[in-house]
């Protein structure tokens, strides 16, 4: 098992390198280049552009062999200062700083600056995060619930009127697009009813921004009605979320439980005389929630990438937005980043699902 | 058997030899037999599928309206009427071109609902094709072949499903799309094959097993012959269903794509496009606008999930006639 992990995590290193080609790529070879920006402004000079260039290790040159120093540079390999792998000390630039490295690149943990506001990368993303995990996570665990308890009922029941309504409900909701149920969703409830607010995390003008320093002052003197405030903006949003998530997940805890229920041992228990309450809770559930399990480790990393469509809908200042809006200004570094995190995030978490169904479950065997 | 195995000409590679079922009719006492190939099989079982047939021609009916948009509506697109009320008005049966009611310039919703559907069901149908095929051959070949070119294809596939699709989806169509639809199409086939990559890998992987391949090996298949025509037609079911979806998600992800504004053209029109400007006019009450697109854009993909959810049980070999 262990020996399965450790050539698993080795297999990483290859996979996430390839990102951050890729990702390096996609900055490369889109029209204009990172330097575009500043084509329309008159007050920018060539010398400070080139100065731009060159704190990002960029050359805006686009032969093989710039390419190579420029992605040398954005991943830490390579240092522009020296132009050479070493750092002005006489360190090698791939260790870490404390070791007499260099300090650039994202192996040191330089993401770079968003172009759009000027900020670390690294910082807009922590500040975006909590409400992202925020909204997710309880998305997350009313949708994992209510498909856990509606699967097994389906799958108990099986060709039941309910189980036929789930069924149909699952396929409907799943087609709907997300962003078109969320818009009905703010007419219905927003706009004619004026139950819930449409957008945001917070009352704009009775509360700071979410997560700022601010806020958390404003939290501190009243956290009921801060949480209260959240909790109506959290409403539509999550129920978005749990509406067109709920239906891949209940098939599958059906399938799984009706995988179960037809088990020998099903019927042993059956046939001792069991009640039929404890059967299914005590001897099928059980065992119908290992595939189960896994298949939640797969959705965690969507808990961080954010759900990009329900935020953009309702303006949640998350990490979908702030992806969003990278998309809109162009801004590269801010969407490498991102993309280097998410994509690194899956990756460990497709290895945890693996490894997790093996200690789960006893019958399977990595070697 | 007198004949051959040959699994390729009809589905039954895994059932076996075609099945046949008594007949009987009214008043007669001879027995007849019914033989039916697996086309036939799988039309019985899938015309049972009630919701599958009711999806099927409700695809069929967007589908004619595409292409027959220009017909259907023989106004100009171009001109801009003007609306009678302040941010379009409501829904009416006179004149019958505002039965969806008209947006802020007094255009037709009619209009965008019935000439979107061209731009919106050709980047689904297109995706559908070009991910299908992408993914169906590189599944097979890597499931065949094995070796190094599995090993090669397979890391490709991992490198893509690493990254969050719908990321570098947007990301591609803002910076290559240029509000082109043939870029899009593009963009979304050249990203959507690698699951069903994988899928298909594993169907070869244990049929390459299977003894008809062995017994078209000893009479000399070439392997190409035997991958496409004697494997591939076993592993059609999941690869139907799979395209089905692609097609589905296709038509989702181009309403999202344009309702951001880095899909097609503002001046070009699709459903996400007449989504994209309506939600400022949400707030002011006028729901007709985002609502008739998105009702058809959700009417079509619950038609084509319905559809594929009747072609899975109907093309799988073991369920019941």
């Amino acid at each position: 098992m262990s020996k399965f992990i450790v050539r698993r995590l080795l297999g990483l290193i290859p996979l996430l390198f390839a990102v951050v080609v890729v990702s390096f790529l996609l900055m490369k070879l889109a029209p204009g280049g990172p330097e575009a920006q500043f084509n329309q402004n008159p007050r920018v000079t060539p010398e400070q552009i080139e100065a731009w260039l060159h704190r990002w290790c960029l050359s805006g040159q686009t032969d093989p062999v710039s390419f190579v120093k420029e992605f040398g540079g954005w991943f830490g390999v390579y240092n522009c200062d020296t132009e050479s792998l070493f750092t002005p000390t006489g360190g090698l630039n791939i260790l870490p700083a404390a070791l007499g490295g260099g300090t650039n690149g994202i192996l040191h943990g330089d993401f770079g600056f968003s172009i759009a506001t000027g900020r670390p990368v690294l910082t807009l993303i922590t500040e975006r995060l909590p409400a992202t995990i925020l909204l997710t996570t309880l998305a997350l665990v009313i949708w994992v619930t209510l498909a856990v308890i509606l699967g097994v009922i389906a799958a108990v029941k099986r060709y039941s009127l309910f189980d036929q309504s789930v069924t149909f409900f699952s396929y409907v909701f799943y087609s709907l697009p997300t962003f078109w149920l969320g818009l009905m969703l703010i007419f219905i409830f927003a706009v004619q009813l004026r139950w819930l607010p449409a957008q945001g995390i917070v009352t704009p003008r009775q509360w700071p921004p979410f997560n700022t320093d601010l806020y958390w002052a404003a939290f501190g003197k009243n956290p009921g009605g801060a949480l209260v405030d959240i909790g109506r903006h959290l409403v539509l949003p999550v129920t978005v979320l749990v509406l067109v998530s709920i239906a891949a997940d209940s098939r599958f805890v059906r399938a799984s439980m009706l995988d179960v229920l037809g088990q020998d041992y099903v019927r042993t228990a059956k046939a001792k005389g069991l009640q039929r309450r404890r059967v299914i809770m005590k001897h099928a559930f059980r065992n119908a929630m290992l595939p189960v399990v896994t298949n939640v480790a797969l959705e965690i990393p969507f808990l961080f990438s954010g759900a990009i469509v329900t935020e953009t809908i309702f303006s949640w200042q998350g990490m979908g937005l702030l992806f969003i809006d990278g998309v809109g200004a162009r801004d590269y570094f801010l969407l490498m980043g991102i993309l280097l995190i998410t994509s690194t995030i899956i990756v460990i978490f497709n290895l945890v699902a693996d490894v997790l169904y093996a200690v789960v479950d006893p019958r399977i065997r990595y070697d | 058997m007198s004949e051959p195995f040959r699994p390729a000409d009809t589905l039954a590679g895994v059932v076996g030899p075609v099945e046949t079922t008594p007949a009987t009719g009214p008043g007669d006492f001879e027995v007849s037999l019914e033989s039916l190939n697996q086309w036939q099989l799988a039309w019985r079982r899938f015309k049972r599928h009630r919701l599958a047939l009711i999806g099927t021609v409700v695809l069929g009916i967007v589908i004619l309206i595409a292409i027959f948009a220009p017909i259907l509506w023989p106004y100009d697109a171009i001109k801009i009427p003007g609306a009678k009320h302040d941010g379009g008005d409501p829904p009416s049966f006179q004149p019958l071109s505002q039965l969806f009611g008209t947006d802020f310039g007094g255009r037709s919703v009619l209009q965008q609902v019935l000439v979107g559907a061209r731009i919106s069901v050709a980047v689904g149908v297109f995706t559908m094709l070009i991910a299908t095929t992408i993914g169906t051959v590189v599944g097979a070949i890597s499931g065949y072949f094995g070796g190094r070119i599995e090993g090669i294809l397979m890391r490709l596939v991992d490198l893509l499903l690493a990254i969050p699709f719908l990321f570098v989806v947007l990301v591609a169509a803002r910076f290559f799309g240029g509000g082109d639809p043939v870029a899009l199409i593009a963009i979304f086939g050249l990203l959507s094959w690698p699951g069903l990559a994988r899928l298909v890998r594993a169907m070869f992987l244990s049929l390459r097993e299977a003894e008809f391949v062995l017994a078209a090996k000893a009479v000399g298949v070439g392997d190409l012959r035997i991958a496409f025509r004697h494997i591939l037609p076993n592993a059609l079911g999941p690869i139907v269903v799979s395209a089905t979806l692609t097609m589905a998600s296709a038509i989702v992800l181009e309403a999202f794509v344009s309702y951001l504004n880095f899909g097609i053209r503002a001046t070009d029109v699709s459903w996400g496009n007449a989504l994209s400007n309506s939600q400022g006019y949400l707030l002011t009450g006028n729901w007709w606008w985002p609502f008739f697109p998105g009702m058809t854009l959700a009417i079509t993909v619950i038609a084509v999930n319905f559809m594929g959810d009747g072609l899975y049980d109907a093309l799988d070999p073991r369920s019941k006639v």
